[in-house]
């Protein structure tokens, strides 16, 4: 019982390591930007979907493909910016949401076009079988998950609390016209924001494609969804949240599917997320600046 | 010449203006003061004059150079710094790094350190709690570090929204000192307020502003003290 639980922990925790990433990704736009981003998933699947291409068409090692789909999360993650959020900066917040919804549909279509097949093999991370541990097996993937998951909260929290550029941003989370007012020059923070968030998703993306070893046009719903929903269970808005929801989420699922079954596990999130809504805790409304 | 010149400058939001076509001038190295009651645009002025707010038309001249409807961070570029209504500090940083963010454009990293020590030594309360977040200071120590925050961007005009605002008398007592200190240090300074008695104190020219317009142009002994207070806080009788 004891091992099973440990067992689901550890598993969990790897899952749970890249939704906080995509957490991650989604809550500085979020926060900063103060907009929802439709196509931060979508953008992820670019990036992945151009690592695919090239494999399939080329074939390309792993520091190569992890390159590109970082490379190509980034692009798109700049194609969403200038096309939905830079025009409605001081205007209509439901407008860039739509805007960027539109280019979900079309960065999906994009993908169906130029790789017409359902599924396509992506080039497993590791090869091999699991480490034995005692009683436990623990995928040699889950490991790297985590520890890059580690490394890219590390990186993040250095940029953000030691370098201008994340003044800059802490400042805009904050206070945004009193950063505005202090000479920051708020559309280039922005841009620098949507790449940054852009490539911590495509972290993601490469991780979790890698692990699973296969790739489907549903990554862009899948990536925003988790995203999202990590994002909300961890706490509008809040950095370190986005980390513990994505890091909750993946030990909610983890568990759900042992004890309850694997239709449980995506039920169990959804059902958490809106008990959590419906009873309004604190934490789950935005960290609105006074 | 006017260091600050505003001319029929019309601010809307949406259909409502808020600025019906102000113009006014600021003096260099002068304290030049914005009264008048709630509602009268006064907020809405200072928020156009940085730059957060796009006029519908008029000009904003500063230093012989346009700057209406720039991007706020390009007018701190050209020297103009304003401390916003309910000083906006960033509640979460520290009072060192709330400092930072206000020299955020300079270039000159070194002589930054220099001035936060200025800064400490202005504001002693500030030195005192340097390292602490900014969301813990007091009301009137909030006001001060706001006020240090605009000045690390060593602007050449300085403008103040209701400073005094919520304040105990000892603390804006407090407040004006300091701005009657700036001005003797050579700061121009363009300030918003309630408070009329204590800015008529300190401004060598001030204006009233009721329901979108300039009404009123003087020094502070041209009008009887308590006319400007009554239009100060209540608008005139006949607008």
């Amino acid at each position: 019982m004891l091992v099973d639980f440990i067992q689901n922990t550890l598993d969990g925790l790897s899952a749970g390591a890249a939704y906080a990433l995509l957490a991650l990704g989604f809550t500085l736009i979020f926060g900063v930007l103060r907009r929802a981003n439709l196509s931060f998933g979508p953008a992820i699947m670019f990036g992945c979907y151009a690592a695919t291409w090239t494999h399939v068409n080329f074939g390309a090692g792993l520091l190569l493909l992890a390159l590109i789909t970082v490379g190509g999360a980034v692009l798109a993650g700049a194609y969403v910016e200038r096309l939905c959020f830079a025009p409605h900066r001081g205007g209509s917040a439901i407008a860039a949401m739509v805007a960027s919804f539109a280019l979900w549909m079309q960065f999906e279509e994009l993908a169906t076009l130029v790789m017409p097949r359902h599924l396509y093999a992506f080039p497993l991370l590791v090869e091999g079988d699991p480490l034995a541990l005692g009683p436990f097996t623990l995928r040699v993937d889950a490991l790297v998950t985590l520890a890059v998951a580690l490394i890219a909260c590390m990186l993040l929290a250095w940029t953000l609390y030691r370098t201008r550029f994340g003044l800059a941003v802490r400042a805009l989370i904050e206070q945004p016209s009193a950063a505005a007012l202090a000479g920051i020059n708020v559309p280039w923070v922005f841009v620098r924001v949507f790449a940054l968030a852009s490539a911590i998703g495509g972290v993601a993306g490469y991780l979790v494609v890698a692990t699973h070893g296969q790739i489907t046009p549903m990554l862009g719903m899948w990536a925003t969804l988790k995203g999202l929903l990590a994002m909300m269970l961890g706490g509008l808005g809040s950095l370190p949240g986005a980390v513990i929801g994505g890091l909750a989420l993946g030990l909610l699922e983890a568990h759900s599917q042992w004890y309850l079954g694997p239709q449980m596990r995506d039920l169990i999130a959804y059902l958490l997320l809106f008990v959590l809504l419906a009873a309004r805790v604190p934490w789950m409304t935005t960290r609105s600046a006074s | 010449m006017s260091f600050l010149s505003v001319r029929d400058v019309v601010t809307a939001y949406g259909k409502i203006e808020a600025l019906k076509g102000v113009s006014l001038e600021v003096a260099e190295g002068a304290i030049t003061c914005l009264l008048g009651p709630n509602g009268a645009g006064k907020t809405t002025l200072m928020m156009t004059i940085a730059g957060i707010l796009k006029p519908r038309r008029g000009s904003i001249r500063f230093a012989g150079g346009e700057i209406a409807g720039r991007a706020p961070h390009a007018i701190v570029a050209r020297g103009v710094a304003l401390v916003p209504e309910n000083r906006l500090v960033f509640a979460a940083m520290s009072v060192l790094e709330n400092l930072q963010a206000g020299a955020y454009q300079r270039r000159d990293r070194n002589a930054v350190g220099g001035d936060i020590e200025r800064m400490f030594a202005r504001f002693p309360r500030l030195k005192e709690r340097a390292a602490q977040q900014a969301g813990t200071l007091s009301g009137g120590e909030q006001q001060m570090l706001a006020v240090a925050r605009a000045l690390m961007s060593r602007p050449q005009l300085l403008l103040m929204d209701e400073p005094s605002l919520g304040l105990a008398p000892l603390v804006v007592e407090e407040i004006f000192r300091i701005v009657a200190e700036l001005h003797r240090d050579g700061a121009t300074i363009f300030l918003v307020e309630q408070n009329a008695h204590m800015a008529l104190k300190v401004a060598q020219h001030f204006y009233l502003m009721e329901q979108g317009k300039v009404t009123f142009s003087g020094d502070p002994g041209s009008l009887a003290e308590d006319e400007v207070i009554q239009r100060a806080y209540l608008g005139s009788a006949k607008s």
